[in-house]
C-alpha cells in the first residue's frame, strides 16, 4: 500500500497556527496519562512511602468536588449518583499546615535561640506563604496531579494541596519522617535570603534598644565613622554604633538617618546570629522530641 | 534530598516500520528492567499502527520542558543508554554555560569597598590630637 499522502503545503501553516493557538490543557487530558502510576511515581520521586488512598484524597480539592457535582446534576443524573464518594483534602491540609508551622518554629528556636518570637513567626509565615509553597509544589509536579476546577491551578489551591500531601505523609509515616521532609523542602528556600527581607521591621533602632536593655548593655551612641562625597548628589555615610566606647555595628547609608537605621539593622543581625557568615544549616541529624510538640500543637 | 527531574518518558513508535526495530526490541526486552530500576519515572509505551511519524522518545521534566529524541535505527542498548541519559538530566535548556563555576558566598571576610583598610574619622590622629 502507498504511504498516506502528506498534508498539503498550503494547509500546514494553518494547522500549525491552530496547534499554537489551542488553549492550554491539563496534562491529564492529553494522551498518555495513568493517574495511579503517576501517583506511585510521585511517592517514589520524593523517596517516601505514602498510603496511596490518603495521597489520593490529598489531591482532591473542594472546588473539584463542587464542579463535578454540578456537572453531574446538569447531565441529569439521580440524586444518589450526583453525590461523589470522594473526601476533601481540607482536613489533611489543616493538619499539614499546623505540623509544618510547629516543626519549623521548633527548628528556628533551636538554630537561632536569640531570635525573638516575632522574628520566628515572620520566618515561618514566609516559608508557609502562598508564593513559596506554590512554587515548591509546581516544581514537584503537584499541579499535574491536583484535581481542581480551574486550569492552571491558582496558587492557593497548590498551597492547600501540598500541605495536604504533608498531612497525608504525617498520617502514613509519622512525625519524624514528615519533619525530615519539611526540613528538606522548605529550609533550602531560605538560602541567600536576608533576615530583614523576610521580617518587616519598622523601627530597628527601638528594637535594638529593647534587645540591649534585655542584655543590660547601655544605649548605643551613633558616630560617623566614614563619609564620602558629602557635598555631592550621592553621599555615603558610615555610621557606627558604640556601646561604652566599644563598637557594636557599622552600617552605610545615603543620608545620616538611613545610615543609622542600617547600622541598627546590622547590629540586630549580629545579635540574633543571622549574619551572612553564620554556619550553614545543619541537615545531618534528625530532630528529636517532636512527638511532644505535635501533642501540644494538636490541642 | 535528590528528586529525579524526569517525570515521564513516552515511547511513540510504530509496530511495523523498519526503523522502529530497536524500539520494538527495547519494549520487548529492556523496558521492564528500566522501569523497575527507575520507579520514579512513568514509562508510557504507545504504538501507533500504520505508517506514521518517526519513532520518538519524549521526555517530560518537572519544570515543564519536553524533549523529543529520535530513536529511528537505533539498537536496543543505545535506546537504554539514551533513556538513562535523559533520566539523569534536569529539564534546564541545553545552552552554553557561560562560566563553569558559581558560588553562593563570593566573599568570606566581606567584599572590599574603597573604605576598608582606611582609618575612620574617629581614629585620625592629627598634630593636636595626640593621645596622652
Amino acid at each position: 500500500t502507498a504511504p498516506p499522502p502528506e498534508k498539503k503545503r498550503w494547509l500546514r501553516a494553518y494547522l500549525e497556527l491552530q496547534r499554537l493557538q489551542a488553549p492550554p490543557q491539563r496534562r491529564s487530558e492529553k494522551p498518555n496519562w495513568d493517574y495511579h502510576a503517576e501517583i506511585q511515581a510521585f511517592s517514589h520521586r520524593l523517596q517516601e512511602n505514602f498510603a496511596l488512598d490518603l495521597l489520593k484524597t490529598a489531591f482532591v480539592n473542594p472546588c473539584y468536588i463542587e464542579s463535578e457535582e454540578a456537572r453531574r446534576r446538569q447531565l441529569g443524573l439521580d440524586k444518589d449518583a450526583v453525590a461523589l464518594q470522594l473526601q476533601d483534602n481540607t482536613g489533611l491540609a489543616e493538619r499539614g499546615l499546623r505540623f509544618a508551622r510547629a516543626y519549623l518554629a521548633q527548628c528556628f528556636e533551636g538554630a537561632y535561640p536569640e531570635l525573638p518570637a516575632k522574628g520566628i513567626e515572620a520566618l515561618v509565615n514566609f516559608l508557609t506563604s502562598q508564593e513559596l509553597v506554590s512554587y515548591v509544589a509546581q516544581n514537584l509536579s503537584v499541579q499535574d496531579l491536583a484535581l481542581c476546577r480551574d486550569f492552571p491551578a491558582p496558587p492557593d489551591v497548590l498551597q492547600r494541596t501540598f500541605l495536604a500531601v504533608i498531612g497525608a505523609l504525617l498520617e502514613s509515616s509519622g512525625p519524624e519522617r514528615t519533619g525530615i521532609f519539611v526540613r528538606d523542602f522548605f529550609i533550602p528556600q531560605l538560602i541567600g535570603k536576608d533576615l530583614f527581607e523576610i521580617w518587616e521591621v519598622v523601627n530597628p533602632m527601638g528594637l535594638l534598644l529593647e534587645e540591649l536593655t534585655k542584655r543590660n548593655i547601655s544605649a548605643p551612641e551613633p558616630r560617623i565613622t566614614r563619609q564620602l562625597g558629602v557635598s555631592t548628589v550621592l553621599p555615603v555615610y558610615f555610621v557606627g554604633l558604640y556601646c561604652d566606647k566599644k563598637i557594636l555595628a557599622e552600617g552605610p547609608g545615603e543620608t545620616l538617618l538611613a545610615a543609622e537605621e542600617e547600622a541598627a539593622r546590622v547590629a540586630l543581625r549580629k545579635l540574633y546570629g543571622y549574619t551572612e557568615n553564620r554556619r550553614p544549616w545543619d541537615y545531618s541529624k534528625p530532630r528529636q522530641g517532636l512527638a511532644a510538640e505535635k501533642a501540644i500543637s494538636s490541642n | 534530598r535528590y528528586v529525579r527531574q524526569l517525570q515521564r518518558l513516552q515511547l511513540l513508535f510504530s509496530p511495523t516500520a523498519a526503523d522502529a526495530r530497536g524500539a520494538r526490541e527495547f519494549v520487548e526486552e529492556a523496558a521492564q528492567d528500566f522501569a523497575r530500576q527507575h520507579p520514579d519515572v512513568v514509562l508510557y509505551v504507545s504504538p501507533h499502527s500504520g505508517p506514521g511519524p518517526a519513532p520518538v522518545l519524549r521526555a517530560e521534566y518537572l519544570n515543564g520542558t519536553v524533549r523529543d529524541e529520535l530513536i529511528a535505527s537505533k539498537t536496543s542498548e543505545e535506546i537504554v543508554q539514551l533513556a538513562t541519559k535523559l533520566a539523569n538530566q534536569s529539564g534546564l535548556d541545553i545552552i552554553r554555560i557561560r562560566k563553569p563555576f558559581h558560588t553562593d558566598n563570593p566573599s568570606v571576610q566581606g567584599q572590599w569597598h574603597p573604605l576598608t583598610n582606611k582609618p575612620s574619622i574617629l581614629t585620625i590622629q592629627g598634630p593636636r590630637l595626640q593621645p596622652q
